[in-house]
């Protein structure tokens, strides 16, 4: 009862005009950065991010948040009635969403795809409220020893869950680590990685990462195609609205699996894109339907847009309660909260319970903020898809270069964005995974810290890794997640000797 | 015409690249157990090994003729590569030119030069997207939210 009584309180926050009106705001941007190919949410997410310094801190995390769903329900629209993704999340959804919104069902496909994904940031968010303030609570037992084995368990996930290929994976976590170790070390003070560059000493921002990962190299690969954006009718007919959403309860089971998908591969993290590509793929082996799965199924709609919202909001838990982002805009967001001057972490819920509730009210009514203003404006962000991409491309470009530049007003910022940028775009041609790049990057040192405090801590024996049962536990199935794709090989081998062993991962045989 | 192969092996040696400089850079900081604790380079040592070791193995894997691999063997086709071409060297050029041009002028020429000289649009209509994407920039970062972009050493010259 009392997380209900802090909610009450955080709704006091949440709903007051100026927040209303931040929420509209980051709502109508996210939309727009999820419409708009080559600029996605972590990318958004970053370009707000300076303006906000001067902001309260709850008052720039609504702003910021409300840009996310936006963003997360932006990225549909495209998908549904371009097939075109605006984000790598909504690939899934264009699988049976355009084929639909072309059989002349624009305005079922959009309403079905709003309704679910609004049920899966439901669910995410009320997992959010039970679970979050109890997670933070076991968490403020916590040793850096148990700090570090919960870094391990998350990136281990990535490794065995993240659906890449499991060595990409690694090589993406440890060059994250690489890039977070650039500068002065935070517990000596001395200086590593600059390789002779004196401006490194400084180190390199996430930002600036961000901005050539996602933003150059989302647009590079975009650029590859050339865009036709033949749009069908983008015209909303509310009866039908209200029927399609009526129709939903009949489609539960795919619903909450969805959601229950959603919410774990958001808190282990796996991210959203990892969860709509799952959530599919599982939809298409168990739905009676199934084989019908890409001419338009509303379950194959239902599947990935409940499970991205259910993963892209419940990334947010472990960000709060533990200091771990669960996707690579809730990184970019931790990143803000650093910067703000808070701690992410359990002790957020002790220190600033208005800035946490606050914060979770606002998911509750930004998500509804976002379903309204979403159906309202469709008419007129798919007609911003009808200007030529060879214009839209050169702008982001400048917004990119302009974004990289402003985070400490540096030009090797601006060159190095650029190096990013072919990096992102090699990595997302070979499916090398992007999100636990950025997230090593944002929590890279924290993790070490709470290795080398352990370490301390236990004169240099590895010891105390094992030394209570929590973090045994930890540590164990961490080890375990590592390992499983290596397993599961090994038992395809052992089963079909002769079979080819195969480097595409599920995500990559849907996308190709 | 560029194969997948090719592209998995180039950026297997550009990570293990990477990877090396990491771990050559990591020694001068010492690497291992002292007086204070874990050097501070023993962290980044670590994660170089670990670069190098997974890029390696991408590497062999890249190079072994696997089937999915064979299934999709050309990874960036002519015409791809000159859409990339097509907007990633005017960016560079773009961002060249930011030092001596400064942050507007550059802007407004890059605008310009990649839509008016393929022929998207119009001379006229070029001119004015440039400009209105100039003043844009201007009024949002240097007079709502007070950020200084570059003005170049042009500007400078002429004392701005």
């Amino acid at each position: 009862m009392d997380n209900f009584q802090e909610l009450l309180h955080g709704f006091t926050i949440a709903i007051t005009v100026p927040h209303l009106a931040l929420m509209v705001v980051g709502v109508l941007l996210g939309i727009l950065v999820g419409v708009l190919p080559g600029l996605g949410a972590p990318n958004g997410v970053s370009l707000l991010l300076p303006l906000t310094f001067g902001m309260q801190p709850v008052s720039a995390i609504i702003l910021l948040s409300s840009m996310y769903w936006g963003a997360l329900f932006g990225g549909s629209v495209t998908s549904i009635l371009f097939n075109i993704p605006g984000e790598p999340s909504s690939v899934a959804t264009t699988f049976d969403g355009y084929p639909m919104a072309r059989d002349g069902r624009p305005t079922t496909a959009l309403a079905t795809a709003f309704g679910s994904a609004a049920f899966g940031a439901l669910i995410g968010v009320i997992l959010i409220t039970f679970l979050a303030s109890w997670v933070a609570q076991v968490a403020l037992a916590f040793g850096p020893a148990e700090y570090f084995a919960v870094y391990f368990l998350a990136f281990a996930s990535f490794v065995g869950m993240g659906g890449a290929a499991p060595i990409k994976t690694v090589v993406a976590l440890a060059i994250g680590f690489a890039i977070a170790a650039i500068g002065i070390d935070t517990v000596s003070g001395s200086v590593r990685l600059t390789m002779g560059v004196d401006e490194l000493v400084k180190g390199v921002n996430f930002v600036v990462a961000v901005m050539g990962l996602f933003g150059i190299g989302e647009l590079l690969v975009a650029v590859e195609e050339e865009f036709h954006a033949r749009a069908v009718s983008s015209k909303i007919d509310w009866r039908e609205v209200f029927r399609a959403v009526g129709r939903l309860p009949r489609h539960s089971v795919a619903l909450l699996r969805s959601a229950a998908i959603g919410c774990w591969m958001g808190i282990t993290p796996g991210g959203p894109t990892a969860a709509s590509f799952m959530s599919y793929g599982i939809a298409r082996r168990f739905s009676r339907r199934g084989r019908y799965f890409g001419t338009g199924e509303v379950e194959g709609i239902i599947s990935p847009e409940t499970a991205d919202h259910a993963a892209g909001t419940s990334a947010l838990l472990p960000m709060l309660s533990l200091g771990i982002p669960g996707s690579a805009t809730a990184a970019v967001m931790m990143g803000g909260l650093m910067i703000w001057g808070l701690n992410p972490g359990p002790m957020l819920f002790v220190d600033q319970k208005d800035f946490v509730w606050g914060l979770i009210a606002s998911m509750y009514v930004g998500n509804i903020v976002a379903v309204v203003l979403v159906l309202l404006t469709v008419p007129v962000f798919a007609a911003l898809m009808r200007i030529p991409f060879v214009i839209i491309a050169p702008l982001i470009v400048i917004i990119c270069v302009v974004g990289a530049y402003s985070v400490s007003n540096s030009y090797l910022d601006v060159v190095m964005m650029l190096g990013f940028g072919i990096v992102g775009y090699l990595f997302k041609k070979l499916f090398y995974p992007l999100a636990p790049l950025v997230l090593a990057i944002v929590i890279g040192d924290k993790a070490e810290d709470a290795f080398r405090q352990s370490m301390l801590m236990s004169k240099g024996s590895l010891g105390i890794f094992f030394a209570n049962k929590l973090v045994t536990c930890l540590i164990v199935a961490g080890i375990a997640l590592v390992l499983l794709p290596l397993v599961l090989q090994l038992a395809r081998l052992g089963r079909k000797p002769a079979s080819p062993t195969s480097e595409t991962t599920a995500q990559e045989k849907v996308i190709i | 015409m560029i194969s997948r192969r090719a592209l998995e092996l180039a950026t297997a040696v550009l990570t293990g690249s990477f990877g090396v400089a990491v771990v050559v850079s990591s020694l001068d900081n010492g690497i291992g157990w002292s007086s204070a604790g874990v050097d501070s380079g023993t962290f980044p040592f670590l994660t170089g090994i670990i670069i190098v070791l997974g890029s390696l193995y991408n590497l062999v894997r890249g190079i072994l003729p696997v089937a999915t691999l064979a299934n999709i063997p050309v990874a960036v086709t002519p015409t791809e590569m000159r859409r990339l071409a097509g907007l990633f060297v005017p960016a560079v050029i773009f961002v060249a030119a930011i030092p001596l041009l400064g942050m507007y002028l550059a802007a407004a020429l890059y605008i310009f030069a990649v839509l008016a000289i393929p022929m998207h649009q119009s001379v006229l209509r070029s001119l004015a997207t440039a400009a209105a994407t100039a003043l844009a920039l201007y009024f949002v970062f240097e007079r709502m939210f007070q950020v200084s972009l570059p003005h170049g050493a042009l500007a400078a010259a002429f004392g701005f």
